[in-house]
């Protein structure tokens, strides 16, 4: 196995354990199918052939979440096939996601997790990364949503901590666990 | 409502099989089964410009009827109503990309622009050489002053048609790109919806309509429209589109508009004929010449009853390629008579 290989068969596995916790945090925002949207794509990409596992997700996950979480694989994926620098591949993603997605920092999104874990990474490597993942991820809980489904429903998610955000964490530290055990 | 397929996971797939059987003209791409591309006759793609777009299933015969000499080298084929995926995409651009180019044509809806920008930017990422002319026309989902926030609706195969035409006439990528935008930004459409399509996933209607009511602008998967009006003869919901169509894209007396009237899969032809003919007589009316009609269902959403017309008011260059010949399964000849007659 490739260490991308590894790593979407760890991610595949953290995510299936936190699937239904994932889903109900989309319930209170959008359509409640997150978790599954993301098991069903890492599903794939963890039997993909090596170098095409972020594509895989992409093409099994579908719909527009399934291209923007897909652009942050994709910077993992070369990453850690070809030792491409990984602040500067998500540095490129994150720009790529506020683009398609019309998103900033503040409206409610994975980019609130992405912004801060990029520039902490920069400066300050990989656990600094995760740290301020988190920090970003728990910040969206007092946000109110400004794309997407949730800004249509009560309170417009004031009080529930954004899917996206908490998956781009989970990415974070298996991208660390799956560092750690080569 | 029972269909005649196979099965939900594989109907996409039977299709396409059937499709690239039925038709000489196509078959599926080498790198990448869910792409339809040309199957003889290529020309070299380093030296002509290739032009593909992909789009959800469930519409055709667009776009991978398309498909074919002097139209798209190529349709990425999503699964029901669904865009296709940003790495689909890519595939599709791969399969046909030289050293000209290639023109990826998005038709305005969330999920497609999404995708298609996204493939764009990983071709770029490849080194490939391919841009997006995002499509778009119809009157109903933006006013006049946010026209590039609209849907792509059939008027976009004007430029599916004029540029596939200019591309094989070897225009290269910028020219096609300019061309295209002034096509867009010539294009009005406006539809009425009288009743819904049957989804090929749920076996049910999707999306409910009063009956005794037309609905004016609602977008193919039942997307609100601009307005409702009863039934009653349809000279004068015709006369209604055109008076909007016109009110958004002025045309002055004298003038010219090639015009599309698309069924949406469960109107008839008899009925076609009838709103091509009533669109001619109320453009003329107002002192417009209706020329080189595309009549029929190209743009369809399964059984859904209703149609759109679309005007284009073109210059000389963007109607000899809106008449140039083609050969693709599903693209009709478009007359050349009525232009002569008017030269």
């Amino acid at each position: 196995m490739t260490v991308a290989q590894q790593y979407f068969t760890r991610l595949l596995a953290s995510i299936t354990a936190r699937k239904d916790e994932l889903n109900a945090l989309d319930a209170a925002l959008g359509d409640g199918d997150h978790g599954t949207t993301m098991v069903r794509g890492l599903t794939k990409a963890a039997q993909a052939e090596p170098g095409l596992g972020a594509k895989a997700f992409m093409r099994a996950s579908g719909g527009a979440a399934g291209t923007l979480f897909g652009l942050v694989l994709v910077a993992i994926e070369r990453h850690l096939d070809s030792g491409a620098d990984l602040a500067a591949e998500l540095a490129l993603a994150e720009a790529r996601i506020c683009d398609l997605g019309q998103v900033k920092p503040g409206d409610k999104s994975m980019i609130d997790a992405l912004t801060p874990a990029v520039a902490a990474l920069k400066s300050s490597g990989l656990d600094a990364a995760i740290e301020a993942a988190r920090h970003g991820c728990e910040a969206t809980i007092v946000l109110e949503a400004r794309r997407g489904r949730a800004q249509y429903v009560e309170g417009k998610g004031r009080g529930h901590q954004d899917p996206g955000a908490t998956s781009i964490v989970i990415l974070f530290e298996v991208l660390r666990q799956t560092q750690e055990n080569l | 409502m029972t269909k005649l397929f196979n099965s939900q996971e594989t109907m996409v797939d039977d299709m396409i099989d059937g499709f690239v059987s039925a038709f000489p003209q196509v078959k599926r791409g080498q790198i990448d089964p869910r792409v339809v591309v040309r199957s003889r006759a290529r020309k070299d793609p380093d030296r002509k410009v290739t032009v593909l777009i992909g789009n959800g299933s469930g519409h055709e015969p667009i776009a991978m009827g398309f498909v074919g000499q002097g139209l798209l080298d190529a349709n990425v084929v999503g699964d029901v109503f669904a865009a296709p995926s940003a790495d689909l995409i890519l595939d599709g651009i791969r399969e046909v990309n030289g050293a000209a180019g290639t023109l990826l044509l998005i038709s305005q809806h969330s999920g497609d622009v999404i995708n298609g920008r996204a493939a764009i930017m990983l071709a770029d990422d490849e080194k490939l050489n391919a841009r997006a002319l995002l499509m778009y026309d119809d009157v109903a989902s933006a006013p006049p002053e946010r026209r590039q926030d609209r849907r792509g609706a059939p008027g976009t195969m004007f430029i599916y048609k004029i540029v596939g035409a200019a591309a094989e006439a070897g225009l290269d990528l910028d020219g096609l790109m300019a061309l295209g935008e002034a096509v867009r930004d010539r294009t009005v459409s406006l539809s009425a919806a009288i009743s819904p399509g049957i989804s090929p996933l749920t076996g049910k209607p999707m999306f409910k309509l009063p009956e005794g009511e037309i609905f004016i602008g609602m977008g193919v998967h039942g997307e609100p429209g601009a307005g409702r009006m009863p039934h009653g003869p349809v000279d004068r919901l015709v006369e209604t589109i055109v008076d909007k169509l016109l009110q958004d894209r002025p045309i002055a007396a004298g003038g010219r508009a090639a015009v599309i009237i698309n069924g949406m899969g469960g109107t008839t032809l008899m009925e076609l004929y009838t709103i091509w003919n009533e669109t001619s007589k109320a453009l003329a009316a107002r002192g417009i010449t209706a020329i080189a009609p595309m009549v029929g269902s190209f743009v369809t959403t399964q059984e859904m009853g209703g149609f759109s017309i679309s005007l284009l008011e073109p210059t000389e260059q963007m109607l000899d390629y809106w008449c140039e010949p083609s050969d693709s399964p599903a693209f009709p000849k478009v007359s050349l008579l009525t232009q002569e007659a008017l030269s």
